[in-house]
């Protein structure tokens, strides 16, 4: 047997090492957002108060009648109530003098859409919640609708490529850019490649929701969805990253800072390859891609450049 | 009586709303601005401001989340109070049944207005209508001390171990949200006092951090149908509970308004009017005059809405020539006023009597004393066979 | 109305309760594939259970052991495996059932 190695430093944010979730949960085989799921209560603690609603998560996360999948205490609302409820949770824990830390859950159709407007009530509020969001870029629980994350020409069950259709027509809404932009106290991306830089994030999160509203975005490729293979999940994360696809930052009271610059950014042709749910974009779509992923990470360098 | 007596101000329906809401010491309370309302947060936010409210207020970025806010913060075990009308109302709509299916015991105030579909900005009944469906406890009240009053005893109600159901305390936009009227406000030691009760009670189920115990369950099958059937029959519990804390908040504060129902001069009436809101109160001035006319008219003020007080309404009605119901708002779909179609239904039991249903007061026009004589007079011949309309919009008939 | 139906919940509200049992899926039959790891190239970088989605990957102190009952053979143990440690094997070379010792 070869040298061992030391264990990873992320293991260092661990408050926990056990998860608090039964061996077998309803997630497909390479799902992000299960490794997502048991990761942050890890990092967190078991003893937040999850706040979460309908999705890829629910079936989880929520009971089934007296049953229940994990022992962490949670709140089901629904998807137009998420942020709000949570406010609610937040407000009555500091009214009674208790220190409980509120997470909330959800995909990318709760915050980035149906959920938003609580969603960017609370962070204007400066709550005190740690709002989580998995951006699988779609509904991914009722068939893979698009979402408003969902990327340019990203074939979808709603905007399928076809003779008549390129894919989805606009560009995705960049959720943690605007959370930023309201001055929340702590913004962050994260993914499931970087496991170092999430848990750095989410102990970040766990001081910083002291001070105010925290959000933190995770990329979470869709096996089903994306048609990508199951064992490709983690490395479509890594080459987000690497093509500046899904840059990783984040902006403590509105000061930006990358915290993984990639030294030789990759084409993001070779993001897109794998994964299916692009396979029909030609030559031409391919560059109006880059020329988007390239004109969004000059705005993100732009505002880490800011003092 | 044993609660001292209070100052007397001179303040309108949303102020003495604010109030209650303040002797009651919310946890975490919400606001947003809709007319007739926003003088309720307007209220709140400065009591809050002045010292006078400790009270976590949240200024909302909608009524959606107003709902939702104040329904997390009483799952977490928090007492709590919003307030909104009509389209606000409308907005909240999913929050709303979330929170009855949750039984999270919130208390709201509405102040009445005529709900979407057509635009207004005027009193009626048909947000009451549009959320009675909802599994939420509907109470409705007369005038300015009243939903003072029934502010508290809707925590009390809201609250007991029994019934833990949020609560909609309704009053007439515009006309009482707008109206000053000198209001008694109870001291804050009496409406603690009040309330105590309530922790002598085993305590309800709450959030609890770090313990497994996951609130809004998915109901499966038979699990679901469980739960409907506890929220249906809790909804039933509080009719008689409504009661049994209006006879306890009369012994204690030297008021009461009948509970579910109030009743007026109906011990010896061959016909009847019901009313609710502050129609009731003009109805009491034109039950006075024709009684002196020797027509034997009694008012029956519904009070309660959900759950339907039906035992209450068939006992006071059985053995009656003629009913005539006066409703603020409109029955999609029968064409009729809703609350007279409710009444409708109690036939069985009361027996077949002309009931005649009138529709009146949308938009703030007003349900005036000439009208509600014109009820009466109708009703009455009726009871003495005569031909009569069932369904009349008085507004389209001037 | 005579109810025959055992309620169900204890108290009042839709509240689930995990504090004894928990559900759990036999999620352990799903897989088509398994992980082998050849202890030989292992370092026990731990990535292959830093990685895992369901967690799986039990601490051996000096390697790591997929829980044959939960594993769903996703196979993101095996190419993430910096030194190509672990393959993923068809089921059906195994004789013995899936279920975890």
């Amino acid at each position: 047997m070869t040298q061992q190695k030391k264990k990873p430093k992320v293991f260092e944010y661990f408050r926990e090492t056990k998860d608090p979730y039964a061996g077998g949960l309803a997630w497909c085989a390479g799902c992000t957002l299960e490794l997502t799921a048991r990761f942050v209560p890890k990092v967190l603690g078991k003893d937040i108060v999850l706040v979460g609603c309908p999705g890829c998560s629910a079936p989880v996360f929520y009971g089934q009648n007296l049953g229940t999948w994990h022992r962490m205490s949670y709140f089901s609302a629904l998807m137009t109530g998420v942020a709000s409820s949570a406010t609610g949770i937040s407000r009555y824990y500091r009214k009674a003098g208790r220190d409980v830390t509120v997470v909330c859950f959800t995909g990318d159709g709760c915050s980035a859409d149906v959920g938003f407007q609580p969603l960017s009530g609370a962070a204007e509020r400066n709550e005190h919640i740690i709002y989580i969001t998995y951006d699988n870029e779609g509904y991914m629980n009722t068939g893979y609708q698009r979402s408003s994350t969902t990327p340019l020409g990203a074939s979808t069950s709603t905007t399928p490529a076809g003779a008549a259709s390129r894919g989805k027509p606009t560009s995705a809404k960049n959720v943690p850019l605007l959370m930023a932009m309201q001055g929340a106290a702590y913004v962050a991306t994260a993914t499931l490649s970087h496991l170092d830089d999430f848990a750095k994030k989410l102990a970040k999160a766990r001081e910083k929701v002291k001070e105010g509203f925290v959000y933190i975005h995770v990329f979470a490729p869709c096996v089903m969805g994306w048609r990508i293979e199951p064992d490709a999940s983690i490395e479509i994360c890594r080459m987000a990253v690497r093509a500046n696809y899904f840059p990783l930052w984040e902006a403590e009271n509105g000061r930006f800072r990358l915290t993984h610059e990639v030294a030789s950014p990759r084409p993001v042709a070779e993001f897109l390859k794998p994964v299916r749910k692009f396979s029909h974009l030609k030559e031409a779509e391919i560059v109006e891609f880059q020329e988007m992923v390239d004109q969004r990470y000059a705005v993100i360098k732009k505002l880490c450049a800011v003092e | 009586m044993i609660a001292q007596r209070g100052k007397v101000r001179v303040i309108t329906g949303n102020a003495a709303a604010a109030y209650g809401a303040m002797l009651c010491r919310p946890d975490v309370a919400t606001s947003y601005p809709i007319t007739p309302m926003s003088e309720v947060a307007e209220q709140l936010s400065s009591f809050r401001a002045n010292g006078l409210l400790d009270t976590e207020m949240v200024e909302v970025e909608g009524e959606n989340s107003a709902m939702n806010v104040v329904a997390g913060a009483s799952m977490a075990g928090g007492r709590v109070f919003t307030a909104t009308s009509s389209w606000g109302l409308s907005f909240m709509y999913d929050a709303v049944q979330h929170a009855a299916g949750f039984r999270a015991p919130i208390v709201m105030v509405i102040a009445n207005r005529e709900s979407p579909g057509i635009l207004a900005v005027s009193g009626g009944q048909q947000d009451i209508i549009s959320v009675r469906d909802t599994g939420w406890i509907q109470l409705i009240v007369e005038e300015g001390q009243e939903i003072l009053d029934t502010i508290i005893m809707a925590y009390r109600l809201a609250e007991d171990h029994d019934i833990q159901l949020p609560v909609m305390v309704n009053y007439d936009g515009f006309y009482l949200s707008y109206m000053a009227t000198g209001i008694e406000i109870p001291e804050q030691a009496d409406v603690d006092a009040f309330l105590a009760p309530l922790k002598r009670q085993p305590p309800r189920q709450v959030l609890e951090p770090g313990v497994a115990l996951g609130c809004g369950t998915h109901g499966i099958e038979l699990g679901f149908v469980e739960l409907r059937y506890r929220q249906c029959v809790a909804l039933e519990r509080a009719a008689d509970k409504l009661d049994e804390i209006d006879r306890n908040f009369g012994e204690y504060f030297g008021r009461s308004y009948g509970g579910q129902t109030d009743e007026y001069r109906m011990d010896d009436a061959e016909i009847v009017v019901v009313a609710s809101g502050g129609a009731a109160g003009t109805a009491r001035v034109v039950i006075d005059a024709k009684r002196e006319e020797g027509v034997k008219v009694g008012l029956l003020k519904l009070r309660m809405f959900r759950p339907f007080p039906r035992r209450r309404l068939a006992e006071a009605l059985k053995g009656r020539k003629a009913i005539g119901v006066i409703d603020r708002s409109v029955g999609f779909g029968w064409n009729c006023g809703p609350m007279y179609m409710e009444l409708r239904a109690l036939t069985p039991e009361i027996g077949i009597v002309p009931m005649l249903s009138y529709i009146d007061g949308l938009a703030n026009l007003d349900i005036t004393i000439p009208h509600i004589a014109r009820v009466v007079d109708e009703v009455n011949a009726a009871a003495q066979g005569k031909p009569y309309q069932e369904v009349t919009w008085i507004p389209l008939e001037q | 109305m005579a109810i025959k139906h055992k309620f169900i919940f204890p108290r009042e509200g839709a509240w689930s309760d995990g504090r004894e049992q928990l559900l759990c899926l036999d999620t352990g039959s799903w897989r088509v594939v398994r992980p082998v790891l050849d202890k030989e190239k292992c370092n026990y970088c731990s990535l292959c259970a830093l990685y895992c989605p369901p967690q799986c990957l039990k601490d051996m102190d000096d390697h790591y052991a997929p829980d044959l009952a939960f594993c769903k053979g996703c196979g993101i143990c095996a190419r993430e495996c910096p030194r190509g440690a672990i393959s993923m094997v068809p089921e059906g070379e195994f004789v013995d059932d899936s279920s975890a010792r």
